[in-house]
Parts: C-alpha cells; structure tokens; sequence
C-alpha cells in the first residue's frame, strides 16, 4: 500500500470516533434544561426563551394577554426539539461537523475572565486558545523524549541497577503526585526564588508575575502597553499565526518573545514529570525485549563495541515501540493540561476548560473545549501511526 | 502462583510498595475502630466572626469537643490559647494550637479548614476516617469498571464479527476522550440536575466508571483474541463444551493477569482524580461527613498562594505546610505504592522481561 492511501484510509476511520463523542456530548446536552440547551447552541435572544410572552411589551397590567414568543418557536425548529431524538441528533451532528458549536454565555465566569463581553461563538473563542495549548504541547513532548529515551535505554541496559531503580522511583513519584499540588508548589518555589510577592512591576519585574500568566502583566512591560498584534488585553490571540512565540519573533519582539517562552518552561517541566512514567516504563521494557534477540547476540559476537551495540542496533529498534507509546499514552498527557493551564495562569483550551466549568457554568464551551481535546487526540494518534507506518514498513503492508 | 510470587519477592520496589499498601489498608480497616474526638470530624466549632472577640457558635456548642478562639489579628488577644486571624484569609491556626488543645502529636492534630465553610477538620482524625472513604472509592470503581470491561471485552473477543465490531468502536470513543474530562463534562452536566453534590456519591462513582471501564475492554478482549486461538480452548470446544462454559473456565481465567496490573495501577489515580476535582471547584467532597483525602488536599491548596504571601507581608505568621503535606503524602503513598506493586507484578508476569 501506498503511504499516502494509508494516510487518506487512517484519517477516514477518524470520523467514527469523532462522531461517537459528538454523540456523548448529545447524550449529555439532554440534561440540560430546555432554555440553557436553546441559549447555548442559538445564542441568546433579546426577549428571551419563554414558550410565550407579553403580547404588547407595554402592558402592565397584572394578568397581560400571553403569545407565543417567536425566538422560542423559531429556536425549537432550529434545534428540531419538537421532532424525536434522532432527528435532534442528526441537527447536532450536522451542526458540530460544520463547526457550529453553539455559544458562549457572556454571563459565565470564563467569558468574564476573558473579556469576552457579548456571546460569542465557541469555534471563534477556541481559535484564540488552540495554538497557545498545541506549543505548550509540542514543548513539553520534546521534554518527555528527551528524556526518556536515552534514561528509559540506560534503564535496560543497567536493569535493576541502582540507575534502573532510581529512574523508576523518580518517574513514579511524576505519576502519584497530585499534579496541582506539585504545580502549585513549584510555582511558589519560584517565586520565592525570585524574590517573592512583594515587589510590584513598575518598570522592574515583579516576581510572581514573572513566572504566573503567559504574558507580562502590561506594567511590566518596557513600553507600558501591549502591542498591536496581541490582540484584546484579555485573551491574548497573537496575530498572525496565533502561536505566541512564533508571533513574537515575526513580529520582531524579541523581549516577549523570551518571556512568552520562559513562562512555558516550568508548566512544560511539570507537564513532562507527571506524564514520563508510562512512556519511561514501555522505553525500557521495548528495549529490554530487543536486547534479548538474536542480532544482538550476534553484533556482539562480531565485536561491535558495547556502546554502539545499545545506541544503533537497540536504540533505533526500540525506537517504533517508543512512537505507539506516545499515541497510547497521549490522551492522558493532554489531559493533564487543564490543570497546569489553571495553576499557571496561562491562556490556553484548558484553562479555558476550568473557567468555563466555575459557577455559572458555560456550557457552550465545556463541550467545545471537550470536543477540541478530543479530536487533539485522534488528530495525535493518526500522526502516530502514520510516522510507526513510516518507521516500520510491515504496517502498511498489513 | 508459586512463581509469581517469588519473582515479586525478588523486586524490591514491588515489596515496598506492597508493604505501603497493606499499611494504609490496615488504617482503613482500624478507622472503624478509632472513635474520632466527634462523630463529626469537624471538632472545631470555630470560625472567625470579625467583630472583636470571636468565640465562635457559641461556646461548646453540641458536637464540639473543644471551641476555638480566633480574633481579628489587628487587636488585642482578649485571652490565652486564642489565635490572630486575618478576616480577609481563611483561618490558619499553627501546629502548636493543636497541642494545647490536646489533640495529638506534632503535626497531626493540627487543623486544616475549607476554605468556603470555615470548618475546621482535625488533621490526623481526618486521615484516619479518610481512608476508608479513598480506599473503598477507588476500590469499587476499579472492581465495577473491570467488571464491566471483563465482560465486553470477552464478549467482544470471542464472538468476533458485528458484536466485535460495535463494542471496540464504543471503546475507541470512550479512549479518545480524556479522562479528567470526561468527567469533568458529566459532572457538570449531572450538576445541572442535582445542585451541590453534597451526598450524591452515586453520580461522581457513575461518572468514574465511565471513565474507567474502556481500558480493560481493551486489555481483555486483546487477551482472549490470543487465547482463543490455543489447543486447549479448541480441544474443549471438540469435547462439546458451550461458549459460556469456555469463556467462564479458559478464556476468561487467561485473561485476568493483564488486568490485574491495569487495576493495580488505576487504584491509586482515582483518588488523585477526585483530588483534581475538588480542586477545580466540584463541591463534592470534603463534608465533615466524607474527610476524603484527595479533596482534603484541594481544599487546602486552595488557599496557599493567599497565605504564603500574607506570610510574607506579616512577620508573625507560620506558613502552614502540614496542611497540604499530609493529606498530600497519603494521597502520594497511596498511589505510589499500588504503582510500585502493578510494576513488579507486570515483571513477575510478563515472561519475556524475567531474566
């Protein structure tokens, strides 16, 4: 087979699981009341959702004549609410495959924390978000590699050595610690590395600032405000490309350019620590596996030195078991973002996520932000196979 | 069996991490001997009332077994063994409060409050009560989740064909989804019919099933798809045995292994994943009647950044460390050691990694 039919067959069977969670989030949309379900996915009206209103708005008398709201009735045929439940569900897959994916409540903590002052629609407010979210993720996966590729090797090689012991208490210790708790406690750490609270940003850098939020508060900035391609001072979409280093550095800002990436260093840090357990322990067990086949034995028969032994012939082997580990293991690494979004304040999908679930909720972006996630892992996992495709020849041929 | 446990005898993490273990079960099971200072844990009946001298809830209100004396930190203490509060931060009272009030060693009778009741919890009665209510959550979700994919899974495995098809394509959906946020989007959707949580274990145990049951599908149906396929189930099969009878006496008994150390290694997130949403403001645990260990450390995280930088601002104040310390150890205990236990028994299991 082909690589590129492989790619177009791969991607095709995305679409069955996409649907499938879209029908999750269906099954859920029904516990939600009549009116919150109409206002998330229509937005909201002027007079409001009531089956019937006043007749003459200036009548106030205590018992006014009743008519049939038009916002209402034209929102239940939108929403097929008056059809059965197979019909509503054909709408809302319709609606959710055209990226129509309701609205923010402008009311909601999320939309206030945002400055996001009338509702707006949830694709629209999750563009802003996304790349924020995908760098942070690339950064942190390249962490993870890193290390625990050569770390997850040496395990093999030194097994149950005090180096295997000790890579294995470390990378446990990442996967039992409550991740908000270590978050929060290295953001602390930092700043009282730095010089604690106390000093606000009036020119000089303040020390909790400089590690919480993704970009410099605008005090703190040299030039005392934010420039034009940030877009509002409450959600920072970047223009042009949306990914805020990359923006910085088109733009020429190589200060915030820096800064937008230094904030990223400690979450990614967390990010890696909590996640490198799995990846580390299937690292090591591949290669384990491979050190025991024959043409190992037989390189080293032939002489080959140690050294290459474990970097060129089991390194690269084990390297395909490495890759389906990363698609297996990558819906919990992703998951771990709301988290570590919330505790260092940057504005990414997933602090959008813990925003949006504060009271009042807004429902519109919880199953946006769901939604997003989800196809950021099947997204993932086809990246996944097509590269162990690439890597390993047989797969295609199957 | 035999050899099972003697190549987990050999793994020195494994034995530690079950030692671990078999200690923090033994305080679940003691809890239900160990008469907490109240029926209710929050012994405390104190809470800063902001005007002058705050004896709180009256004094020695029924339930209480000792009543704590907080005043706004501005004035003068109106009498011994009370403590300055800043009305603005939640209460912190220091470790040595809890000796006068004798309640137990340094530093397990200190308090910890959450931060939208002002109630207090006794430290070490908390854990202690706590830990039958971790334990046994995580137990029954991992036990109703595996049961669950126990059965899909070999269903799926051995019928084959449409059955097959339908129960792995459900699992792929389910996969997709990250676990904290599948939950978090039943959650607030439940909570969109039942305001509060308080008392609604059922909805937070449903929705963790939920989220726990598609990985053993997985595992067990890729089991018995291998063990399907051996001479003995085939010779079974020829000596007239009914599909039920071979999945209940070969397939199935095959395939728990790799199951076992997928449970082993669940257990010990579930309270973390609790902990994960307390903390992102499901109100679901701590009640004084439910001292959870996940949302005890929550609960208290919530207020560190607050305080440590009034502690930075006011000399005489204690950073309280052992609110988030202790809680946060057992939690880390916990899954710390089931993780230990699933590794050496995945090693002691899996033949091709033993020598």
């Amino acid at each position: 087979m082909r690589m590129w039919v492989y790619i177009v067959r791969r991607a095709l069977l995305m679409i069955p699981v996409v649907v499938g969670v879209m029908t999750i989030t269906f099954v859920l949309t029904n516990a939600l009341g009549e009116t919150q379900r109409i206002e998330t996915f229509i937005g909201p009206s002027r007079q409001g959702y009531a089956p019937t209103i006043k007749c003459d708005p200036a009548d106030n008398s205590p018992h006014p004549a009743q008519c049939t709201n038009p916002a209402y009735t034209r929102a239940i045929k939108a929403l097929g609410l008056d059809k059965p439940a197979p019909y509503q569900w054909g709408v809302y897959i319709y609606n959710s495959l055209t990226l129509n994916w309701g609205n923010t409540s402008k009311s909601s903590d999320a939309s206030q924390l945002y400055g996001i002052t009338t509702s707006t629609s949830v694709i629209t407010v999750l563009s802003w978000y996304l790349p924020y979210t995908l760098e942070l993720a690339a950064i942190s996966l390249l962490i993870i590699l890193a290390l625990a590729i050569p770390i997850g090797n040496y395990s093999a090689v030194y097994r149950n050595r005090p180096f295997d012991q000790a890579a294995r208490v470390i990378s446990f210790s990442g996967y039992a610690f409550p991740t908000f708790l270590l978050a929060l406690l290295i953001l602390l750490a930092a700043t009282q590395a730095s010089g604690g609270f106390v000093a606000t940003c009036n020119g000089g850098s303040d020390a909790f600032n400089s590690w919480f939020g993704s970009w410099p508060s605008y005090n703190c900035l040299p030039s005392g405000s934010y420039p034009g391609w940030m877009g509002s001072q409450n959600h920072f979409h970047t223009t042009p490309t949306g990914f805020p280093t990359v923006d910085a550095m088109l733009n020429g800002n190589s200060y915030l350019a820096w800064e937008s990436f230094k904030r990223m260093i400690l979450p990614a840090l967390v990010i890696a620590f909590s996640a490198i357990a799995g990846i580390l322990r299937f690292v090591r067990n591949s290669m384990l596996e491979v050190m025991n086949l024959d043409f190992i034995r037989t390189a080293r028969s032939k002489g080959v030195p140690e050294k290459v032994v474990v970097r060129r012939h089991a390194g690269r082997n084990s390297l395909n078991v490495t890759v389906t580990v990363l698609g297996l293991t990558f819906a919990s690494f992703i998951g771990g973002f709301p988290i570590i979004e919330d505790v260092f304040g940057l504005t990414g999908v997933g602090n959008l996520l813990v925003q949006s679930v504060k009271q009042p909720l807004d429902y519109g972006l919880v199953f946006g932000t769901t939604l997003l996630f989800t196809i950021i892992v099947v997204v993932a996992n086809i990246i996944v196979d097509v590269l162990y495709a690439y890597l390993d020849p047989r797969v295609r041929l199957g | 069996m035999k050899r099972t446990f003697y190549f987990l005898r050999r793994n020195t993490l494994a034995i530690v991490g079950l030692a671990i273990l078999l200690f923090l079960v033994g305080i679940a099971v003691g809890s239900f001997f160990y008469n907490a200072p109240s029926d209710q844990l929050a012994t405390y009946c104190g809470t800063d009332t902001g005007n002058g001298v705050g004896l709180v809830n009256g004094t020695n209100a029924a339930g209480c077994n000792a009543v704590v004396c907080t005043y706004p930190y501005d004035q003068p203490a109106p009498q011994p063994n009370c403590f300055p509060v800043d009305p603005n931060q939640v209460s912190v009272l220091p470790p040595t409060a809890s000796l006068a009030h004798g309640l137990g060693p340094f530093p397990f009778g200190s308090l910890t409050t959450t931060a939208d009741t002002n109630e207090f919890f006794n430290l070490f009665a908390a854990m202690v009560k706590g830990a039958p209510w971790s334990l046994g959550i995580s137990a029954i979700v991992v036990l109703s989740g595996s049961m669950i994919g126990l059965f899909l899974g070999a269903t799926a495995g051995y019928l084959g064909g449409y059955a097959d098809e339908s129960i792995m394509r459900l699992t792929d959906v389910f996969l997709a989804i990250p676990g904290l946020l599948l939950l978090i989007v039943i959650l607030s959707t439940a909570g969109s019919l039942f305001p509060g949580f308080y008392g609604h274990l059922e909805i937070l145990l449903i929705a963790f099933i939920v989220t726990d049951w598609p990985i053993y599908t997985r595992i067990v149906r890729s089991q018995v798809l291998v063990t399907r396929e051996q001479k003995f189930v085939e010779a079974s099969r020829a000596s007239g045995a009914g599909t039920f009878r071979i999945l209940r006496r070969h397939i199935i008994p095959n395939s728990l292994y790799p199951m076992f150390v997928q449970m082993s290694l669940d257990i010990g997130t579930i309270p973390l994943g609790l902990a994960t949403l307390v903390f992102l403001g499901f109100s679901i645990f701590p009640h004084v009647n439910f001292p959870e260990w996940g949302s005890i450390t929550a609960q208290s995280v919530t207020i560190l950044s607050s305080t440590l930088q009034y502690c930075q601002e006011n000399s005489a104040c204690l950073f309280p460390w052992w609110q988030f310390f202790i809680p946060g150890t057992a939690l880390f205990l916990f899954a710390i050691s089931v993780s230990f236990f699933s590794d050496g028994l995945r090693d002691a299991l899996d033949p091709r990694l033993r020598r």
